[in-house]
């Protein structure tokens, strides 16, 4: 079967399984919070399996880890759906339970030395307190019904895509990381033709899921620390939407604003990086 | 001092002939692998249409050799996995990274043997577990003694090759595996040993 081919029946694949999962929370009108956080997980291990194989559990190779946290974010995502009536949990079972994620794939990295005890810690604590910090700032966006969350979010996919390709070098990580976007991106026809909200859980999982990858790909490829902060300050773009200046406006400047922010910086961002890129060898290697 | 020189002269070709004969020795004898003259080449199917060649620049290892009983002879061989060198920069860091040796995780390849079997005159067949990725395979191969001699220092040195094929999906490197970068690489391990 050709590349095009297969990754065209992998898309396929995942968005039947997301969107099967968002349409059964949205008919049932139960459950929607588990069912929203459900659907990313399930689309995203589908995109995994087909993209990297079948992972091990517990996994040897640390990069495994990223398939095993989207099904481990299942009830990360669970308690953003249900946040607003137990506040506490949300808060407390958030943060411990990224904490816990995030120690799994880069304890390797302290046992063989390549990140000093300090450092480690360091870049351990600091990617779960940002990660809980982006759930918490970004799952209100799963409530609002329409177009701009899931397109938001999938532009993020490609931007993300972009930087881990020319930036990260990981060809295996852009595509996880397009594809994730291309998966929440499913919300976009559905919010057409039913004014659909992808869910709060939804959010939080592909947020996490998006965390997941660039700090796979900061400590395992080559992404620089500048590269993770500036895709971190546009995963935070789409919350633009929710600052009260912004809520005062039509719905369509909401939308404006984050995504000509997403065009004109990620943009930026995916040039600068292609170019650095391009300029490391005299020979374009093109995986 | 002329008779000196020329017994010294003499002790010297007697010891090189004793050293060359292959079958005068008793006791197994370990070589440190030198890594100037040693390589450790594969290649790979690119797009179903050429090959890639690579090389790993960093290794070291001994070779035990023992030829009145091949089966007391072993090879241990290390590999720094980021040393992987394919002569361009872009590859060689794609090379490194997830999608294929982790180096990051695992930055070494290793190589033990169990088992040494003589086949010929000229050959052995070695079996070991060879490590990379964090799995370890059995691994066999026939390896080919190409010569003994000294270096410009002395040392007595020894040679070998061998070529093997091993399957990258079994180390779970499956980056490519549908159409762009074939399973099977092709490995040539050309060392030369240096007496210890």
């Amino acid at each position: 079967m050709s590349v095009v081919l297969e990754s065209a029946l992998t898309a396929g694949l995942a968005s039947l399984a997301v969107g099967a999962f968002w349409l059964l929370g949205w008919q049932l009108r139960r459950a929607e919070a588990l069912l929203s956080a459900l659907g990313i997980s399930a689309g995203f291990a589908v995109l995994y399996w087909r993209v990297q194989g079948r992972p091990d559990f517990p996994p040897i190779d640390a990069t495994q880890w990223v398939f095993w946290h989207a099904l481990l974010a299942v009830p990360i995502g669970w308690l953003a759906g249900i946040a607003p009536a137990y506040r506490w949990v949300w808060v407390w079972g958030t943060l411990l339970g990224v904490l816990w994620l995030m120690v799994l794939p880069f304890r390797p990295l302290l046992e063989s030395g390549f990140w000093s005890l300090t450092a480690g810690v360091g870049y351990i604590l600091g990617f779960a307190l940002s990660t809980w910090l982006l759930i918490t700032l970004t799952a209100p966006l799963g409530a609002e019904r329409g177009l701009a969350t899931p397109v938001l979010i999938a532009l993020l996919g490609g931007v993300s895509a972009g930087v881990l390709f020319y930036g990260a070098k990981s060809a295996s990580l852009a595509q996880l990381s397009g594809t994730l976007g291309a998966v929440v991106g499913v919300g976009a026809p559905l919010a057409l033709l039913r004014n659909f909200a992808i869910g709060r859980g939804a959010v939080v999982v592909a947020m996490l899921l998006f965390m997941s990858l660039w700090a796979t790909a900061l400590g395992f490829a080559q992404l620089t620390l500048g590269q993770l902060a500036v895709l971190y300050l546009l995963a935070l773009t789409p919350a633009l939407r929710l600052l009260p200046a912004l809520q005062r406006q039509s719905p369509a400047v909401q939308f404006a604003l984050p995504l000509a922010t997403l065009l004109v910086v990620g943009g930026a961002v995916v040039g600068m990086t292609y170019s650095a890129y391009m300029a490391q060898s005299g020979n374009y290697y093109s995986y | 001092m002329l008779q000196r020189t020329r017994f010294m002269t003499y002790l010297s070709a007697v010891a090189v002939l004793v050293g060359s004969l292959p079958s005068v020795q008793a006791q197994p004898i370990t070589y440190r692998i030198d890594p100037v003259h040693s390589f450790i080449i594969f290649r790979v199917k690119h797009l179903n249409t050429g090959f890639a060649y690579g090389r790993f620049n960093t290794f070291s290892g001994t070779i035990v050799v023992d030829e009145q009983n091949p089966a007391n002879s072993s090879i241990e061989l290390e590999i720094d996995a980021n040393s992987v060198d394919t002569g361009n920069s872009q590859r060689d860091d794609h090379l490194r990274n997830p999608d294929f040796f982790n180096a990051r995780q695992f930055p070494k390849i290793t190589f033990k043997s169990t088992r040494v079997r003589k086949v010929n005159g000229t050959t052995v067949e070695v079996q070991g577990n060879l490590t990379m990725r964090g799995v370890t395979r059995p691994l066999t191969a026939r390896v080919t003694f190409t010569g003994k001699g000294r270096n410009p220092r002395g040392q007595e040195i020894i040679g070998f090759e061998t070529t093997f094929t091993i399957r990258r999906s079994e180390f779970n490197i499956n980056y490519g595996l549908n159409g762009g970068l074939a399973d099977e690489v092709r490995v040539t391990f050309a060392v030369e040993g240096i007496r210890q």
